[in-house]
């Protein structure tokens, strides 16, 4: 186990070497933003102006969820936002304590609610890595693959509800939306064969996947990728030659990397601003060791910088999908019966942290198993969410814009409130 | 080693043997540091390139008579933090505090923003106690809840009133 982690490591290292020359931003990285002030004391800010305090959400459409942020206006501009999470606080966490260890993967699935493949995968991983179970090759190529179609479909669902946020910017209010949402169908579509579900899939286990590729899967997915290959391209048109477009979203919303840093920020919004890092290539998991992926980067740091990424995005994992597809390996799909993992989970002792690149960035998992008489479950579970690490950054980048801006800039974070607040 | 599922952080040992007399380093969970020097190590190990802030877990233990899983120990937390560098393999360096009941543990929130959200969460949740942290108030819960969901000795049954 090691020795695999250490060799995939150095090839990590190889590519990285030819990609950049070892500098932790691109050159010609945005410059780091003036932040905004969280702990601002509005009483002290400018006697004179007259600031008027502004609710944004929690039942605003544009929040994606239920999300409340509260906004202290002088004039039209922000002067300070103040988020307010844990509407949808379901107490998953707590949950988990009391469920063995093969019963919470359908659990998770709702947090993330767009992409549920990447939380189950999520969760395995982490109990794998602590009951050390290994994933035989066929399965991780599986995961690998499901994963891909799964960030089609949700970079697919943010860019028909950022269109809504740009409202009637793009070809008439919800033209693009529900395109967007005609090429998601033909993903679920594809999950749907595969698991016998259109959303809740449940089709990861400890060691494995429950669901083999069913006959004629492999053409549906070739077909169905054509097609949404062929439509992304309009997409991006759609997107980067809208004069409106490109003047409501250059420019707005700029995050630097450091920044991105020290909140733990990942994913297409790290690596719009400059940040050449994506967990699949610098530490691989699943089958993304024997592919080699494109990283997809922009500089600007911008609303129209991580459009461009997410786009780019899309047809880099139709790439690697068209790839893959037609080399699985032959083999099982799950390396224990069920009756093995009873036994192991009781003894699972220690703490494991696993982690993969979901769309919105790292997606891991803490698990601290319940030692040797504490029964099936784990003794603590925490969950890492990308969405919560990017809607923290609110109240650094918000004060400075307008009110219609504040709309552009939580839609293009895509953040999910399931996995906000879990 | 640091947890199971993370690769051998060399760097890390070395530092927690050098400078923070570090001496047993468990093979399978991160190593045990003296929360007065919680801090220090982070400041540390951002000047060596861990520039990510990735998570902070607070466990909450209840206090445990000796037995067979070894001697008495007294109710506490335990509050491992992670922290990654951006770099070819992408490693994490991951540590433990013990905090006592009552106890604090240094906030990381002047170092790295986006401790803010992290502890306020852990705060809620499990109740340890960030000290010097600007705005430490409730994350997930209503500003009005009784007791801290995620502590062991918090029934998952415990009655509560529909939110407002």
């Amino acid at each position: 186990m090691e020795a695999s982690v250490e060799t995939s490591a150095k090839k990590a290292a190889k590519k990285l070497e030819k990609t950049s020359a070892g500098s932790l931003f691109l050159p010609g990285a945005v410059a780091p933003i003036e932040r905004g002030d969280p702990y601002l004391d509005v009483d002290e800010y400018d006697p004179e102006a007259d600031l008027m305090v502004l609710n944004l959400g929690p039942q605003h459409p544009s929040t994606h969820g239920v999300f409340r942020v509260k906004l202290y206006l002088d004039g039209e501009l922000i002067v300070k936002a103040v988020p307010y999470a844990g509407y949808l606080h379901r107490g998953v966490e707590k949950l988990c304590e009391k469920l063995a260890f093969t019963q919470i993967t359908p659990i998770v699935d709702k947090n993330d609610y767009v992409s549920p493949m990447m939380n189950e995968q999520a969760i395995n991983m982490a109990f794998e890595a602590l009951l050390g179970a290994e994933v035989p090759r066929r399965a991780r190529y599986i995961r690998t693959l499901l994963a891909e179609l799964q960030r089609v479909a949700s970079h697919l669902l943010w860019l028909g509800t950022f269109a809504l946020d740009l409202g009637g910017a793009l070809g008439g209010g919800s033209t693009l939306f529900l395109h967007c949402f005609r090429e998601r169908e033909l993903i679920l579509d594809l999950f749907e064969m595969l698991t016998g579900c259109r959303f809740h899939y449940n089709t990861h286990t400890i060691g494995g996947n429950r669901h083999d590729i069913p006959e004629g899967w492999t053409a549906r997915v070739n077909q169905a990728l054509g097609v949404i290959g062929s439509r992304v391209d309009e997409y991006e048109e759609l997107m980067t030659k809208n004069s409106i477009f490109v003047k409501r979203t250059r420019g707005v919303g700029v995050l630097d990397g450091e920044l991105c840093l020290e909140l733990g920020i990942t994913g297409p919004l790290l690596r719009a601003a400059g940040v050449d890092y994506d967990m699949r290539r610098d530490a691989p998991y699943h089958a993304y060791d024997e592919i080699e992926l494109r990283v997809q980067t922009e500089t600007a740091g911008d609303c129209q910088a991580r459009t461009l990424v997410r786009v780019r995005e899309i047809r880099e994992s139709i790439r690697i999908v068209s790839e893959m597809i037609d080399g699985v390996p032959e083999g099982p799909i799950c390396g224990y019966k069920p009756i093995k993992i009873v036994l192991q989970e009781r003894s699972a002792g220690g703490q494991a942290y696993a982690a993969l690149e979901s769309p919105r960035g790292e997606l891991g998992t803490w698990v601290i198993g319940g030692g040797a008489n504490k029964g099936t479950s784990p003794y603590r579970l925490k969950i890492r969410p990308p969405s919560l690490h990017a809607s923290a950054c609110l109240p650094y980048v918000l004060p400075g814009h307008t009110v219609s801006d504040a709309i552009v800039i939580l839609g293009s974070l895509d953040p999910i409130m399931g996995e906000v607040d879990r | 080693m640091g947890a199971k599922g993370l690769a051998k952080n060399e760097e890390l040992d070395k530092l927690l043997q050098d400078s923070f007399g570090v001496t047993d380093i468990p093979a399978d969970a991160p190593a045990i540091v003296d929360p007065a020097r919680h801090y220090e190590l982070a400041e540390q190990l951002k000047s060596l390139g861990y520039r990510m802030y990735v998570s902070v877990v607070a466990t909450h233990y209840l206090a445990q008579p000796a037995g067979k899983t070894g001697p008495e120990t007294p109710e506490h937390y335990e509050v491992a933090t992670l922290l990654r560098k951006t770099g070819p393999g992408a490693p994490v360096a991951a540590w433990r505090c013990k905090v006592e009941i009552g106890g604090a543990l240094a906030s990381l929130v002047p170092l790295f923003a986006g401790a803010d959200w992290q502890e306020r969460e852990q705060y809620d949740l499990v109740g340890v106690r960030f000290e010097g942290h600007p705005d430490l108030r409730r994350l997930m819960m209503p500003e009005d809840w009784e007791g801290h969901p995620l502590r062991k000795d918090y029934a998952i049954d415990t009655a509560c009133t529909p939110w407002r």
